[in-house]
């Protein structure tokens, strides 16, 4: 079965800054049949806020991983909303000029209800590009001000139904996640994030829809072969889980993969 | 054949898990080649007598002799004699398990020494388990963290001799423990990165890892292909996956 991974990040702190780490994970993706990863960016190298010099270096650095590999890597441009239209602007812009790009990631600069957002909706609309919003329940790690809980997500997805978007993390955002998730649909959720927690694939399936559901590994936090066996095991049909593995996001990504 | 060293049976009070009986257990686990496994019941989790749910346990697995029960007890009850007596009289027991942050007590309480003691001389293995759920994604009133490594450190500072299994342990916590111990073994469900075993193997020798799945609370499908798909030599992964279980609790 092939599979895509939307949620990547093989350069990640000290790893896969040369060809050569970047080879040996195309190795390693390809021993789990993923044909084509994701490449959302080193997001919390310069902290959670990153200026706009900061944002430009990490995405050359996703850059230069889909130019030396495109045939396996597809970037998503990383921004900070709070730097303003302006910047949001410029930023996407020069991201799209170079091959490879074809989504807007987001992580904890604010969270998703934040009025900056309408900076990233604008961004989007414009070079016709998905936005991947990192998501968590906030109830217990109590940071709403940066994390984007499910409900906030929700909320973007709702105010910008001409944006596709994507909620990261379905283990992290859980079964309340899913339900602030149902009912919209412009919004998808990607099965990164957290230990393989039983019952979420196939409640995610019933409320959204499998054709909603897009796998997602968080390498190189998480383990590919749990966060694809979680998949493979679930009580859901053959046809959902090749929805989920590969044609979900070679659909939304526009990815041609033949 | 794999043996699975962390299943449990019975409702969890905060997500929806399925019900097994103990025959739908077993066609479950054996989906993900998993022939043999030890198991708990959760009701010995949260209620104040764990002995109820060790009945239902024993009931539930007197037919499938390819699960192993695992009785939960509670040193801090001072009826935990003749509770550790009814169990081995119920069932034919390889070890006991204990959960001191669910039952609210230290690693340091005076009342282990006893019953440490008497693990000893009936021969039985102990099974500590650190966590049973990832803390960021508990039940919002639920005050449960997993048992801190300093207690754990004690704890096998204070009882050289026993050999203990951590269930529900993460890697950071083996590495820390690994450094200074050679009385544990630890069980995988909840060490989790890219790569999980080629990482965790440099700290702990695989001698001492054991497969755990911690079904039904994760899918036992992804826990048991980090095993089975993992690149290692055969022989590494026959002694996570059965060997050392075998060897540890004689079966």
């Amino acid at each position: 079965m092939r599979i895509i991974d939307v949620h990547t990040h093989p350069v990640f702190s000290k790893r896969g800054r040369t060809p050569a780490e970047l080879r040996r994970w195309i190795a390693h993706g390809r021993r789990f049949d993923i044909v084509h990863m994701i490449v959302l960016g080193d997001v919390l190298l310069f902290g959670p806020t990153p200026n706009a010099a900061q944002l430009r270096h990490i995405n050359d650095d996703t850059a230069r991983v889909a130019r030396l590999f495109p045939d396996y890597f597809t970037a998503f441009c990383y921004l900070n909303p709070l730097l303003g239209e302006r910047a949001v602007m410029r930023e996407v812009e020069r991201c799209v000029a170079q091959p490879g790009f074809r989504g807007i990631k987001l992580e904890i600069a604010n969270n998703a209800a934040h009025p900056s957002m309408r900076h990233v909706a604008k961004a989007a609309r414009t070079f016709h590009l998905p936005v991947l919003q990192h998501s968590w329940s906030v109830v217990n790690i109590k940071n709403s001000r940066h994390q984007s809980d499910p409900s906030t997500t929700a909320l973007f997805a709702r105010r910008n139904p001409d944006v596709q978007v994507i909620m990261a993390h379905l283990t992290g955002i859980g079964f309340r996640g899913v339900l602030e998730a149902k009912g919209l649909p412009n919004l998808y959720v990607d099965t990164s994030g957290g230990y393989p927690e039983e019952g979420l694939i196939e409640y995610a399936a019933e409320h959204l829809g499998a054709d909603h559901v897009l796998y997602g590994s968080d390498l190189p936090i998480r383990e590919n072969s749990a966060t694809i066996g979680r998949i493979l095991g679930a009580r859901i049909s053959a046809a959902d889980k090749q929805r989920m593995l590969f044609g979900n996001t070679a659909r939304l990504l526009k990815l041609n993969l033949n | 054949m794999l043996i699975d060293t962390n299943v449990n049976l019975g409702p969890w009070p905060f997500t929806p898990v399925p019900e097994y009986s103990g025959p739908a257990l077993v066609a479950h686990l054996a989906q993900s080649g998993i022939r043999r496994a030890l198991v708990s019941h959760f009701g010995a989790v949260f209620l104040p007598d764990p002995m109820p749910a060790n009945r239902k346990l024993f009931a539930a697995v007197r037919r499938t002799p390819a699960l192993l029960p695992v009785p939960i007890l509670n040193p801090a009850l001072p009826t935990w004699p003749e509770q550790l007596a009814e169990c081995r009289a119920a069932a034919d027991l390889r070890a006991v398990k204990i959960l001191p942050n669910y039952h609210n007590y230290t690693l340091r309480a005076g009342h282990l020494t006893g019953f440490m003691a008497a693990l000893a001389k009936a021969k039985l293995r102990l099974i500590l388990n650190v966590r049973l759920e990832d803390e960021r994604h508990k039940y919002f009133a639920l005050r449960m963290t997993g048992v801190p490594v300093p207690q754990l450190a004690h704890f096998l500072g204070r009882f050289p001799s026993h050999h203990v299994l951590f269930t529900g342990i993460g890697m950071g916590e083996v590495e820390q423990l690994a450094k200074d111990h050679a009385n544990f073994s630890a069980e995988i469900s909840f060490c989790e990165t890219t790569n999980t075993l080629e990482h965790l193997l440099p700290k702990l020798p695989a001698r001492r890892i054991m497969l755990g799945t911690c079904t039904p609370l994760f899918s036992t499908r992804g826990e048991a292909d980090k095993l089975r798909r993992a690149h290692l030599p055969a022989r590494t992964k026959a002694l996570i996956g059965t060997a050392n279980a075998r060897r540890f609790f004689k079966i």
